[in-house]
């Protein structure tokens, strides 16, 4: 019982979490959901069904670019590079977040 | 936007991208299994479509939405969309009726195999005589390394199988292999059957002669069939899709020297067969692979110049052309119907433009009526992009749908209108796919023509000012001035269109009543038909000077005289002629004609100076010219006892005769005419009388000298109306279209009228409390309108004069300025205009001022 399952992400977040990973620098999809995992102490874990489609809207959206490259292992692997707009993007939405749970928790902390 | 491009691009790269998808997640899922954690693998397929969707649904799910907002729209507003659909679709339909016929005439290539590696061959002259001998046809078939298979072919002969004419056409053994015809039964022509040196004599039929005249004959192969009394043995039947290389219904086919055996008697064949200076057998090719039209264009240039080289024929530098089997394609043919189908195409597609002017008016009112509700949804904030679109989807909805009533109109009315011009030919009218992507381009561009702007226009309007009060009255800068300016398109194109309509059948009438020169009403034309394999020059001769003696003893007869082109047929001779009595003159091309002595009385034409031909002028030198040869050749000097060079002899001039019309009738040439010797072929009788008993008598008189002759005859008056024949054909249609295009624009006008009422019922509520009176009202109303009516009047008239001095210079008796058909038009389009506001106009009479009044 002491282990934690996985949690689902805020609907939303998704973008905005890749959008930050790759704004660290260039990573590939898996890179990304490993990183993800990771950072978020196996909190967050994200599957193929939710990551690629939300990689494919960012790419839709122009907030990111996509090349070929050869990953770590050596194996051929996609990665993604996070554009201006991307960045851009990324600074609205976080403030958005902040402010969301900003009023979030002083709902929680008032009743 | 640059969202829809990066959606376009993937679209365009879906393949790759799809491709480049895949691989990034079996990278993933490689990437899994390497740290051994299987378990969170999802479902492959479902997590693909997910990602994949991104791209797609979106954009199709709101396209979908507008769709069906859209049809609700319409549904809600069957008046409008009844409206808007039979103006567009028909305009649609006629559209895609002409490209129907335009696709089946001249589009359509051979119906063989592989039809795109055929060219027709062409010599590019100055002048006709584009065709090839058949000695330069084996020369070139045997040098050239541009095909692997060239094919002659002579068309245009008829025959006579039991009581039955066919069309026959002479053609090189290989011609069924090249173009890839796989005959139903039996087989083609054999190599050894093309030898020019020993003709056999095989036909192979068509499927419709086999099964429709010869009863299906499951043994005919081998059978044989008497043309022209000449027995012929059937070594095929070609396969029913198979209906020959030219728009005529072809019948039978024969190779090349087989003409020997069907005429006998003709010494012109061999010389046909063999002399390298002749001329006129089409000829086409299957390119080998990988040369191109342009290439074997080149190729036979040089190898053309060579042939004529070595027979020592002077090089006249003609370059040779290949083209694609499509009748449009034809080099001659382009040149000359180009123009015609232009003028068809300009005028459907002004109906179009009309119907479009119309739609959009239509749209622009309910778009003013749908202000509120466009409003409202701006203010929400809805994007302004959304709301184009989604009336743009309206509109297109509206289109395909109009090109579906487009479409079934041309799936009956091109084949009607194709039997009626031309029942012998065999263009196959139908829908086919070129015809699809027509209609289906005319409706999307109409669709933007009549729709982009009213949509743009109505979602511009203030929100402030259309959210207060819905039907508050239009500020008359904003919206009216395209309204007006749609209405007078409408009038002008249907002025146009109805002007010239007014123009050609005004031309008719007149030409109808044109003086051609002899006297139309009162004389006959007997063709003389002789049974051509056993006919030769030297009988035609005898036949000819025994019938002109007959003639000339039979003096009950009514006048009547004989000629080598009767008057208002389709051919025309024409003879080298040289002034002797100036030196240095040119030898110029003039029409020319052989008469009798009685031809002149028999047409009604009259003999203006020195005497008529007698049966012993055919050993003489003699010439009678027509009025126009002599002021032309002679001005101001007595022509008679003149001498001339024509037809390479020196002739002296007999006689003056009057002018007629030759062949077209617009304009009066310079004929010379000579004794009717027969050397031409048999001459036809002409006679001043329409009665069948003088018929009967003439006829007893050739078969007299030759029994198996059959005589045709026709009235000149026949004649005349089947030369005006396309003229009327040409002033129905453009009438239709005419008033097609009134129908439309009225419907249009009716609709402007109601939505002024509409908009002014309050308006008018206070003027009749006031005590106004109807008429006024009706003025009111009609006021609105008037100054873009008389523009478009205007602006309609002015285009029309300009079209018709085109049409002028095409078309007999036209007359670009004729008041008759201007001053019907305008009468014609006042009644229009007083018909499509009268029910508006009694409704805005009708309005209850009290209730107008409780409005407010």
């Amino acid at each position: 019982m002491g282990k934690h399952e996985p949690l689902e992400l805020l609907p939303g977040t998704l973008d905005l979490l890749i959008l930050k990973i790759v704004a660290k620098g260039t990573m590939h999809g898996y890179g990304i959901a490993s990183m993800l995992k990771t950072a978020s102490e196996d909190v967050l874990e994200v599957g193929e069904s939710s990551l690629y489609p939300a990689l494919q809207r960012l790419l839709l959206n122009g907030w990111v670019t996509a090349e070929w490259g050869a990953s770590e292992n050596n194996r051929r692997a996609r990665f993604y590079t996070i554009t201006a707009a991307g960045r851009k993007r990324l600074a609205a939405e976080r403030a958005d977040f902040e402010r969301m749970v900003g009023a979030i928790q002083r709902v929680l902390q008032t009743t | 936007m640059t969202r829809f491009l990066r959606r376009l691009r993937y679209w365009l790269h879906h393949d790759r991208m799809d491709a480049e998808l895949a691989e990034e997640m079996e990278f993933h899922r490689a990437m899994l299994s390497d740290e051994g954690r299987t378990a969170a693998m999802g479902n492959r397929t479902l997590a693909r479509e997910n990602a994949r969707g991104v791209w797609i649904w979106p954009w199709l799910e709101s396209l979908w939405q507008d769709a069906v907002y859209a049809v609700r729209t319409m549904r809600r507003q069957p008046g409008f969309t009844l409206t808007a659909l039979a103006a567009l679709g028909s305009a649609i339909g006629v559209n895609t009726s002409l490209f129907t016929i335009f696709n089946a005439v001249a589009l359509r290539p051979w119906p063989v195999a592989d039809p795109s590696r055929i060219v027709t061959i062409s010599r590019l002259m100055r002048e006709g005589g584009g065709d090839f001998g058949i000695a330069e046809y084996r020369y070139l078939a045997q040098n050239s390394k541009s095909f692997t298979g060239m094919i002659a072919m002579r068309n245009g002969e008829r025959v006579k199988m039991a009581d039955r004419t066919l069309q026959l056409t002479y053609v090189s053994g290989n011609y069924f292999a090249v173009l890839g015809v796989q005959v139903e039964r039996g087989r083609g022509f054999l190599e050894q059957e093309d030898v020019t040196g020993a003709p056999v004599a095989v036909a192979a039929i068509s499927h419709d002669l086999w099964e429709n005249r010869l009863g299906g004959d499951p043994q005919i192969v081998g059978r044989t069939i008497r043309l022209d009394d000449i027995p012929f043995t059937v070594v095929g039947v070609t396969p029913e899709d198979f209906t020959g290389t030219n728009p005529l219904r072809n019948d039978v086919w024969i190779p090349l020297p087989a003409r020997k055996l069907l005429r006998p008697n003709d010494p012109s064949v061999q010389n046909w067969l063999t002399a390298a200076n002749v001329c006129c057998s089409p000829i086409a090719g299957r390119l080998a692979v990988g040369v191109t039209r342009r290439a074997a264009g080149a190729e036979l240039t040089i190898l053309v110049d060579r042939f004529r080289q070595q027979n020592q024929l002077s090089s006249q530098n003609p370059r040779i052309v290949t083209a694609g089997t499509a009748w449009i394609e034809s080099p001659r043919k382009k040149r000359q119907v180009v123009p015609t189908i232009l003028a068809l195409f300009i005028a459907v597609t002004l109906v179009l433009l009309l119907a479009c002017a119309n739609v959009g008016n239509l749209l622009l009112a309910r778009a003013a009526a749908r202000r509120q509700e466009i409003a409202v949804r701006l203010s929400l904030g809805g994007s302004r992009l959304r709301l184009v679109r989604q009336l743009l989807v309206e509109c297109m909805l509206l289109a395909l749908m109009a090109s579906g009533i487009g479409l079934s109109m041309a799936l009956v009315l091109p084949a009607a209108i194709m039997r009626q011009l031309a029942s012998d030919q065999i263009f196959h009218v139908a829908l086919d796919l070129n015809v699809l992507l027509y209609t289906i381009a005319v409706a999307t561009l109409s669709c933007l023509a009549f729709g982009l702007a009213p949509a743009l226009h109505g979602t511009r309007a203030g929100i402030a000012g259309a959210l207060k009060s819905g039907d508050a009255p239009d500020p008359a800068h904003t919206r009216l001035p395209l309204r007006s300016a749609l209405l007078a398109v409408q009038v002008a194109i249907s002025v146009i269109l109805l002007v010239n309509a007014g123009l050609l059948v005004r031309g008719i009438q007149r030409a109808q009543h044109l003086d051609p020169g002899f006297d139309v009403q009162n004389s006959s034309v007997l063709a003389i038909d002789l049974p051509a394999s056993q006919y030769t020059g030297p009988r035609t001769r005898e036949l000819t000077s025994a019938l002109w003696a007959q003639l000339e003893r039979s003096h009950d007869l009514p006048a009547c005289g004989l000629t080598l082109n009767p008057p208002l047929g389709n051919s025309t001779y024409s003879t080298s002629f040289q002034l002797t009595d100036r030196p240095g003159s040119p030898t110029l091309h003039i029409y020319s004609n052989e008469i009798s002595g009685g031809y002149a009385d028999a047409l009604g034409m009259r003999l203006l100076a020195g005497r008529n031909f007698v049966p012993e002028d055919v050993s003489r030198d003699v010439l009678i010219v027509n009025q126009a040869a002599a002021k032309r050749f002679w001005p101001g000097e007595n022509p008679l006892g003149k001498a001339a060079v024509a037809n390479e002899r020196v002739r002296q001039i007999v006689g003056v005769i009057s002018d007629t019309y030759t062949n077209d009738l617009t304009e009066i040439e310079a004929v010379i005419y000579f004794p009717v010797t027969g050397s031409w072929g048999a001459p036809a009788v002409v006679v001043h009388d329409r009665g069948a008993a003088t018929f009967d008598r003439i006829a007893a008189l050739v078969k007299q000298i030759e029994p198996r002759a059959e005589i045709r005859s026709e009235t000149l008056a026949a004649r005349f109306d089947r030369k005006l024949q396309p003229s009327i054909y040409a002033s129905e249609l453009a009438g239709l279209l005419g008033l097609l295009a009134l129908a439309i624009a009225s419907v249009g006008m009716s609709g402007v009228f109601a939505y002024v009422v509409g908009q002014r019922t309050r308006e008018i509520g206070v003027r009749m409390a006031l005590g106004a009176q109807p008429s006024q009202i009706v003025r009111l109303v009609l006021g609105s309108s008037v100054r873009a009516l008389a523009c478009g009047l205007a602006c309609g008239i002015a285009g029309a004069a300009g079209i018709s001095a085109l049409l002028a210079n095409a078309l007999p008796g036209v007359h670009p300025l004729d008041v008759l058909a201007y001053s019907g038009v305008v009468m014609l389009l006042i009644a229009a205009v007083t018909l499509a506001s009268a029910v508006p106009a009694r409704r805005a009479t009708r309005v209850d001022p009290v209730r107008a009044l409780r409005w407010e």
